[in-house]
């Protein structure tokens, strides 16, 4: 049984369509990465999911059925940024919260001694949210996340605000969470972190799932879609190229879907002052993907499936 | 049931432990403690004790004391003189404060003389020797009637629809009511004030999107309203203690505090209308709050709709000069004024009971109407961030579309 099951969701703010036809599952031990540009309709999907908002048309099914009061215990929700208390003390914040989901106050009380050690947080225990860093701060909304051990996380920009050390630990905790079993659904923009993380991913453009499936899948598909160029002169402005970056002595160009690599290769060379020294198709990275896919203004949504 | 608990038991610590909150709730104990002392320092400390003295040339005074007064031991001693002469070498001796002359043609012009070297007696002082007077004055008459003279007159109205009774006996209890009232209404104002940035805060703060992970928007709002409900009605607590507590302690030192008794109908009516007010004032605040983009928006036009509550205070002449003014007959019947225009007019003679039973039923419909409709506006307003919602959209959430 998944998880998260949404089934052709649509959304309208009054004429705009926010969400259009969107579709998607979300199975145990998994980490699905919810992605798109700002203002795609990701938060929107999200809210739909949670029962915050109502969808206009479609159905949500979370842990089988319709959202209840016991299958929101069972979320643990960290929206992008803020979401605390500012004027109030962390730890009555989060025992607080722990207790809206159910826990009784003295386990609650246990199970934060051992989440605030962890992430470095019990000297600011009695501090108030606001007094804290950024950084402490989303460590916390973690801690709020996390605390009544929910079966469904829902994660908006997790990383947002950590630095290094502390990102990495937040990945272990998310692995950890995965291998626990539960389903993790993770919004973000940071596409190395999605690759590192995630197993399956929605991209969702313009209120449409314009792509959708295994991370591992995606890039097979999209292999053949970028190409790495080593040599000298202009790489710019390259017909069928949609983007081109520089990448330690080599040219990184990212090619518009349906564009010939071959065809590519013909024009540089034609180019005058241009010398390629190697010249190979390179597997693309998320990011390049989502680029592409953006950019690309034909792309068609995706049926979902898994 | 559980969840409306803990958001009303988090919003209660939340608010009282607030400075704000906290300072507020100990300024007036401080403030009456302050006034006590005051009081007692005046009554005790600040007055001539010294006898008074009087020279009776019309042959009025018999050197009677009222009944009341004999006993008490903090009156103050009255001495006869026989000719000025002698009661101007008493004054210029110290022996006495002022002595009064009654001349000869008194019953006739009810004029006397007073002598004094600095000030003339305390009012305190010329009150106890009035009523010494008084005493001597009637001292003819037979006892039953000395004392309904001495008593004074007792007016009572009564309203024959609703045979309630108003006294004009004992100012204090006239003016306790209407004291009352401001500090009750002040505090609600002030609490509800609270819950607009409370609201406004958690959807600047986005906190309202975990919150509603977790919660209902009724049992959000439903616990935010009661929770600070309770922190009001600890406050009113606090004050009614330290009212009672300096009444008693003043009325030792202050004759005129010994009259003052618990006006429980006031207190039971003004209850009655208290929570469907609240309510009202705490539903117009949710929706200000969640259809607004910020705090300070958000005060701007509050302070429109407190005018509403507050009117009754613009049109305080009318009412203290006529409580049954057609004007005040409207503002009692219109919901939001009404809490306060009752107040005023309890205190000042008889508000009739078709009045009061048609005010609450407006008030509770009304209240009823706006919550509705601020939990609608509530669930939409809350999530749209960055920009107030325009009136259309607001009308358009109301009617559920």
């Amino acid at each position: 049984m998944s998880m998260v099951e949404a089934v052709q969701l649509v959304k309208h703010f009054g004429a705009t369509p926010a969400v259009r036809d969107v579709s998607f599952a979300v199975e145990p031990g998994e980490i699905f990465g919810l992605l798109g540009p700002n203002g795609a309709g990701k938060t929107t999907t999200i809210r739909m999911l949670l029962d915050i908002f109502k969808p206009d048309s479609g159905r949500v099914s979370v842990f089988g059925g319709p959202l209840d009061l016991a299958g929101k215990r069972r979320i643990g929700y960290l929206p992008e940024e803020r979401g605390l208390y500012k004027d109030q003390p962390l730890e009555p914040t989060l025992l607080y919260l722990a207790t809206l989901k159910g826990l009784d106050e003295a386990a609650a009380r246990r199970r934060l001694k051992d989440w605030l050690e962890r992430l470095e947080l019990s000297d600011h225990r009695r501090k108030k949210v606001q007094e804290l860093s950024k950084g402490m701060q989303q460590k916390a909304q973690i801690i709020a996340t996390l605390l009544h051990q929910p079966d469904l996380i829902v994660i908006d920009e997790p990383f947002s605000g950590l630095d290094p050390v502390n990102t990495r630990l937040v990945k272990e905790i998310l692995d950890e969470q995965r291998a626990a079993g539960r389903a993790i659904i993770m919004s973000t923009h940071q596409m190395h972190q999605v690759e590192a993380l995630c197993n399956r991913i929605a991209l969702i453009n313009a209120g449409r799932a314009v792509l959708y499936g295994p991370v591992a899948e995606i890039k097979r598909r999209f292999a053949g879609n970028a190409v790495a160029v080593t040599g000298q002169g202009d790489f710019d402005h390259v017909p069928g190229v949609a983007e081109t970056t520089p990448e330690n002595g080599t040219w990184h160009l990212g090619l518009e879907i349906g564009a010939d690599p071959q065809a590519v290769l013909r024009t540089l060379l034609a180019r005058p002052g241009v010398k390629i020294e190697r010249f190979e198709l390179a597997e693309p990275s998320l990011d390049d993907i989502f680029v592409t896919v953006v950019r690309d203004k034909s792309a068609q949504p995706e049926v979902a499936h898994a | 049931m559980r969840n409306l608990w803990l958001v009303a038991r988090h919003e209660y610590r939340r608010t009282v432990l607030r400075r704000g909150f906290l300072i507020g709730t100990l300024a007036v104990p401080v403030g009456l403690a302050a006034l006590v002392a005051l009081a007692i320092i005046v009554e005790t400390s600040g007055q001539d004790q010294r006898p008074l003295g009087y020279v009776d040339q019309a042959g009025v005074l018999a050197a009677v004391r009222p009944a009341s007064a004999t006993a008490a031991d903090d009156q103050i001693e009255v001495r006869a003189y026989s000719n000025v002469t002698a009661a101007l070498a008493a004054l210029e001796a110290g022996e006495i404060q002022a002595f009064f002359v009654f001349p000869a043609d008194y019953r006739a012009t009810l004029r006397t003389d007073l002598y004094y070297l600095e000030a003339p007696p305390a009012t305190e002082v010329w009150g106890q020797f009035d009523d010494f007077v008084r005493a001597n004055l009637v001292a003819g008459l037979p006892a039953d009637v000395q004392s309904r003279l001495l008593e004074g007159p007792a007016i009572t109205v009564v309203d024959l629809a609703s045979g309630r009774e108003f006294s004009e006996q004992g100012i204090i209890n006239v003016i306790l009511p209407v004291a009352a009232s401001f500090l009750f209404f002040i505090t609600t104002l002030s609490a509800s004030g609270y819950l607009l940035r409370v609201v406004a805060d958690e959807k600047e703060n986005r906190t309202v999107e975990v919150m509603l992970t977790s919660v209902t928007p009724a049992e959000l709002i439903g616990g935010k309203a009661a929770g600070l409900l309770a922190a009001v009605l600890t406050q009113l607590a606090v004050f009614a203690l330290a009212v009672v507590a300096g009444l008693v302690v003043a009325g030792s030192y202050v004759p005129e505090l010994r009259e003052a008794v618990m006006p429980w109908s006031y207190l039971g009516v003004m209850l009655l209308f208290f929570v469907p007010t609240f309510a009202l004032l705490t539903a117009v605040m949710v929706a200000i709050g969640a259809a607004l983009p910020d705090v300070q928006q958000g005060q701007q036009i509050v302070g429109l709709f407190n005018l509403a509550f507050m009117a009754p205070l613009f049109l305080l002449t009318v009412i203290l000069e006529n409580p049954s003014h057609p004007a005040a007959i409207f503002m009692t019947l219109f919901p939001t004024s009404a809490f306060l225009t009752i107040s005023l007019r309890w205190g000042l003679g008889v508000v009739p009971l078709w009045q009061l039973a048609l005010s609450w039923v407006l008030l509770v419909v009304t209240s009823l109407a706006v919550a509705w409709a601020a939990a609608r506006l509530f669930r939409l307003g809350m999530l749209h961030y960055g920009q107030p919602l325009s009136l259309k959209t607001a009308w358009a959430a109301v009617r559920g579309e």
